[in-house]
């Protein structure tokens, strides 16, 4: 700016200035309105639901209260670019001070100094809507809160300010409120509402996946009522707020701590303010940077931190803890997914995968998958992929981020998914939702959607979602076997006996005794366990058939996740039991050509069991004429009984099959082109 | 997934009163039931075998001119669910023609799709495989299907010109019919049977047969008087020609010597249907003796029309170009003219419609086009 020898005029100057920070927030947010997530209608109304939903999440798990969540979206007058969007929450409430500062403000928030895992991480959210809201159509507002401690709720009617970057109270007032405790938001805003992938909708849905401790209704503009009821009334555990580690630190966050600090000495404050930095390390840092080691912390010049940033650099810390960490959990990803896809019916629900925490950077983070397939899933669609980080969904630039090309670098044809060229994003009735946990997730830009790329968090991401390929995998190699065992049955219990009959009636003949041809068309060993669950227990049962020609003397391995496998009872009695590895075994009498016998498991009401997690193994017959089951691994070290050795060192004679055309398996692949009648 | 079910036409006396099915027309079947009967006993798994109906298995018979079955069979196996089924679904199939030719009824293939539902676990899953039963009992038996009182049903085509026929209608009452002075715009249509007891022959002026795919073409060559100019017979094909719309080609080729030419798009699909009506399809290569016409001639629109004439043409899709090169190992198209013929058009990547040649003019392709190519081929 010129220099004048003669000052302006006070009021000039006061214009200048005033106008100059009316620029400043109104610009700010013009210039960031991309970053803010309000460059369109459709996407700034997804970004102020998603900000308040978030508010209400934290807010209630803060208190440990289980989230209730209820958002309202309806038309806002005749032009039908404005929509009314209601978020209520019934959290703790805000007390009456700081109701203005949240919702009024920019950059106002307790977290962004914290170091824990959290949604909001620097407090632009809420108050973003609130100026939006404003700017768009000069609407203030609404803000209903009520706190326990008070009889009624405050009401304030609010706008940003745009000149001060403060909260302007419109007007005020107590009103009865039929709730303990909890917040409410009210905006009018220019807004689009649509359903589809980037929707209030999806993004609602995807929350609910993650956060399955949570009930979330959404009433849509027409009247539509969609209610996410929660799977758990269990809160996540309060990740714990941890200290800063000094590997990842910035020289200005280590300004802004060695300011705050309220230790004597910067040894004090290395050692107590960061975390990492025993007694004996802080010494050695300081040693390294040059310094005393008695210094204040706050009298530090900016060279000094350098040096002590370098110094830190150089010295071998404990590695940063994941106590700040709150992963979702396999049981509850599980459960997350089974509660809001129920409509789906997916045939299957993969383990979920929760990788152990890492470090990358001066954070911990980790990573966890779940993965479900087929049922009303579209089998001719790229694979669906949810993203989150921090239990919050990600929905917008999916091809900038770390997730999906972690996916897309996978070969999916290797895990039974059809994928062109063997990269990028595979075809089938497949969901996979991948979930980033940290305290500092590394997002590509200040629009929170995509992660970058990172050598540790995609080995991370690679290694985690492989896991749950190699599920999916032998979930299809069992759909395949599994078909493959019902069209036998559906050909020995109910096509060849009519048949025989129809062609021995046709000839004036007896019907031949079909027991030998049975045996012909299975030749296996069946093992079909069928589970039934009522009030009072879930019981398992296991037929074992001899479909073979000849008896079979057989050793049954049953293996379960340890902690189900606790809760079981047999009949028979078992041969033996190994607790820790949650197996069971059964030598089973002598079993002839055609004849069967059970084996029944009970396991206490309610129990999470299904047919899938039993894996049986069995000795005696080879894998060719086996059904239901696998050939016991080679690498299990068990003693097997003298006649299964006998069984199994006696060689298979299967049948000799020969070379020939299957008729209908030529005509189903010759009639293709040609059309005719 | 099954189209809507069409309402059931009222059963005539006419139709109580064709013969029966003849005692021996079903008898492979009940060898078929011995076949299986011993080999229960036997304890072996019950099973047959069947010509393959496939592009491999195809031989060129030199006495009859056309493509046939050749020797490679294939087996129906119980050991497979769809080899299972189908053996069961044949005796199932059996019981119900017997019950028609007891009541004196026919059924189309359609109706015995849904017949089926009552069936049990023999019940078909598609009309294709409805179909192919009755085809393969064609086969194991050696008869039409109309044999064992199926029929199709649609009709065949429609034919326009100067050729006389005595029809016996559903009715019984013979019906005799001129196809251009007794018909309005459409035409004749013919029947799903013509089969002499059905269609017979009183005479013709028309001095050749024009095959043509499309239904706007026909009428183009009806409006422009090319039939009554030429002396000409024109026969819409519908696309892939029926059933009955090749036997009637076959029939006026053979009992009346008229030359049949077809006419159709310049397109891989239409060499197609040139090859069913001239030298037999492959799904019904074991009636080829009955359907194909042998002495049929491509006319056009041919891969060198396209580039002589200068039509307006659309590029090959990818599908276009997998089916020619299918048809370059059919091995009915294994002549040096169809080869070039293909191959010219997979280089030159185009394909037209028979009515692109509206480019110059409505008259163009009765004063020029036919005329020229025509002359070319000696029919006129």
């Amino acid at each position: 700016m010129p220099r004048t020898l003669v000052a302006p005029a006070r009021s000039i100057a006061e214009q200048l200035a005033s106008k100059q920070r009316e620029i400043s927030v109104a610009e700010f947010f013009e210039r960031n309105r991309q970053i803010l997530g309000f460059d369109n209608p459709q996407r700034s109304l997804l970004t102020t639901v998603k900000e308040a939903v978030d508010n209400g999440l934290d807010a209630s798990e803060e208190a440990g209260i289980l989230p209730d969540l209820r958002v309202e979206i309806s038309k806002e007058g005749e032009s039908g670019d404005r929509l009314r969007v209601a978020v209520e929450d019934r959290g703790p409430g805000i007390v009456r001070r700081e109701i203005p500062n949240v919702f009024g403000r920019l950059l106002y928030g307790s977290r962004f100094h914290s170091n824990r895992q959290a949604r909001g991480q620097q407090g632009i959210g809420i108050s973003a809507a609130v100026l939006y809201a404003g700017l768009t159509t000069a609407r203030p507002a609404r803000i209903t809160s009520k706190i326990a401690e008070e009889e009624g709720a405050r009401v304030l009617e609010l706008i940003l300010d745009t000149q001060k970057n403060l909260p302007r109270i419109l007007s005020e007032e107590v009103q009865l409120w039929d709730r303990e405790h909890g917040t409410r938001i009210e905006l009018v805003l220019k807004a689009k509402y649509v359903r589809g992938r980037q929707s209030p909708l999806e993004y609602l849905r995807g929350t609910a996946i993650v956060n399955p401790h949570a009930r979330i209704v959404l009433v849509e503009p027409d009247g539509t009522k969609i209610t996410f009821e929660r799977a758990t009334s269990e809160l996540p555990p309060i990740s714990k707020e941890t200290l800063p580690h000094p590997y990842g630190l910035e020289l200005g966050e280590l300004g802004y701590l060695l300011k705050a600090s309220k230790r004597e000495n910067i040894r004090e404050m290395l050692s107590r303010d960061l975390a990492g930095v025993s007694v004996r390390a802080s010494r050695e840092v300081v040693g390294a940077a040059g310094l005393k080691g008695s210094e204040a912390p706050a009298s530090l010049s900016g060279e000094a931190q350098e040096k002590l940033l370098a110094g830190l650099r150089g010295v071998e810390l404990v590695a940063p803890s994941a106590e700040g960490l709150s992963p979702i959990g396999p049981l509850l990803i599980k459960r997350g997914l089974r509660n809001v896809l129920g409509d789906v019916r997916p045939d299957f629900f993969a383990p979920p995968v929760s990788r152990p925490p890492k470090v990358r950077g001066g954070f911990p983070f980790l990573v966890e998958v779940g993965l479900v397939y087929g049922g009303g899933l579209p089998a001719d669609q790229p694979l669906q992929l949810l993203r989150f980080a921090n239990r919050v969904p990600l929905l917008f630039q999916q091809g900038a981020c770390a997730i999906t090309s972690a996916v897309g670098s996978i070969d999916w044809r290797r895990y039974g998914l059809d994928q062109k060229g063997g990269n990028g994003l595979p075809t089938g009735p497949c969901l996979l939702l991948v979930h980033v946990a940290s305290t500092k997730i590394p997002f590509t830009s200040e629009a929170k959607e995509a992660l970058a790329e990172d050598e540790d968090l995609d080995r991370e991401l690679t290694l985690a979602i492989q896991a749950a390929a190699r599920h999916l995998k032998t979930h299809l190699s069992r759909v395949g076997r599994r078909q493959f065992a019902s069209d036998k049955f559906a050909i020995i219990q109910k096509i060849l006996p009519r048949l025989a009959e129809k062609a021995s009636r046709l000839i004036d003949q007896p019907v031949p005794d079909l027991a030998p041809v049975i045996t012909k068309i299975m030749d296996v060993v069946t093992l079909e366990p069928t589970v039934v669950a009522d009030a009072s227990s879930v019981r398992v049962t296991v037929e074992i058939t001899n479909y073979t020609a000849r008896p079979r003397v057989l050793e049954v391995f049953l293996e379960i996740d340890p902690t189900t496998f606790a809760l079981a009872e047999y009949a028979p009695t078992p041969e033996g039991i190994d607790r820790g590895l949650g197996r069971a075994w059964w030598t089973l009498d002598k079993l002839a050509s055609n004849a069967r016998t059970r084996i029944e498991l009970g396991f206490p009401a309610r129990t999470d069991v299904e047919a899938n997690d039993l894996d049986f193994y069995v000795a005696g017959v080879d894998e060719a004429h086996l059904l239901g089951a696998d050939p016991l691994p080679g690498d299990w070290d068990v003693r097997l009984p003298r006649a299964i050795i006998e069984a199994a060192e006696a060689a298979e004679s299967g049948p000799i099959e020969e070379e020939e055309v299957d008729y209908d398996a030529a005509e189903a692949s010759a009639h293709v082109s040609e059309d005719e009648s | 997934m099954p189209r809507k079910r069409a309402p059931t036409s009222p059963k005539t006396k006419a139709e109580e009163e064709e013969p029966k099915v003849r005692a021996d027309a079903l008898r492979p079947t009940i060898d078929l039931a011995r076949l299986i009967h011993s080999q229960l006993l036997e304890g072996e798994i019950p099973r047959m075998r069947l010509p393959l109906r496939t592009k491999q298995n195809i031989a060129f018979q030199m006495r009859e001119g056309v493509w046939r079955l050749g020797k490679a069979t294939g087996t129906r196996s119980a050991r497979k669910l769809d080899g299972a089924l189908m053996l069961l679904r044949t005796f199932y199939l059996v019981d119900f023609i017997n019950e028609m030719a007891r009541d004196g009824k026919t059924s189309t293939l359609r109706e015995l799709y849904y017949i089926s539902e009552g069936w049990e676990e023999g019940k078909f899953h598609s009309e294709d495989e409805s179909n192919l039963l009755v085809e393969d009992l064609e086969v194991m038996c050696s008869r039409l299907r109309e044999d064992f009182r199926l029929h199709p049903e649609e009709n065949g085509a429609s034919i326009i010109g100067d050729i006389t026929i005595r029809e016996r209608n559903r009715k019984g009452a013979v019906k005799t019919i001129n196809c251009r002075e007794d018909v309005g715009d459409g035409g004749y249509a013919l029947p799903s049977n013509v089969e002499k007891e059905k269609i017979e022959f009183v005479k013709a002026r028309a001095k050749f047969v024009i095959a043509i795919e499309c239904g706007g073409m026909v009428d183009r060559l009806a409006e422009n008087g090319f039939d009554e100019a030429n002396d000409a017979l024109l026969v819409h094909l519908k696309g892939q020609p029926a059933r009955s719309t090749r036997r009637f080609l076959k029939r006026v080729n053979e009992e009346l010597k008229l030359p049949v030419v077809v006419f159709t798009d310049g397109d891989p699909w239409s060499f197609r249907i040139f090859a069913s009506v001239a030298y037999g399809a492959i799904k019904t290569a074991h009636i080829s003796q009955y359907l194909a016409t042998p002495g049929a001639e491509f006319l056009g629109v041919t891969a060198s029309d396209i580039e002589n004439y200068d039509l307006p043409s659309d590029r090959l899709s990818e599908v276009d170009i997998k089916a020619l090169q299918a048809e370059l190992s059919d091995p009915r198209f294994a002549t040096a003219e169809w080869r070039s013929e293909i191959e010219l058009m997979l280089k030159n990547g185009k394909k037209a419609e028979q009515q692109s040649l509206a480019k110059y003019g409505l008259n163009y392709v009765t004063d020029h086009y036919l005329p020229e190519k025509l002359k070319e081929m000696g029919v006129l």
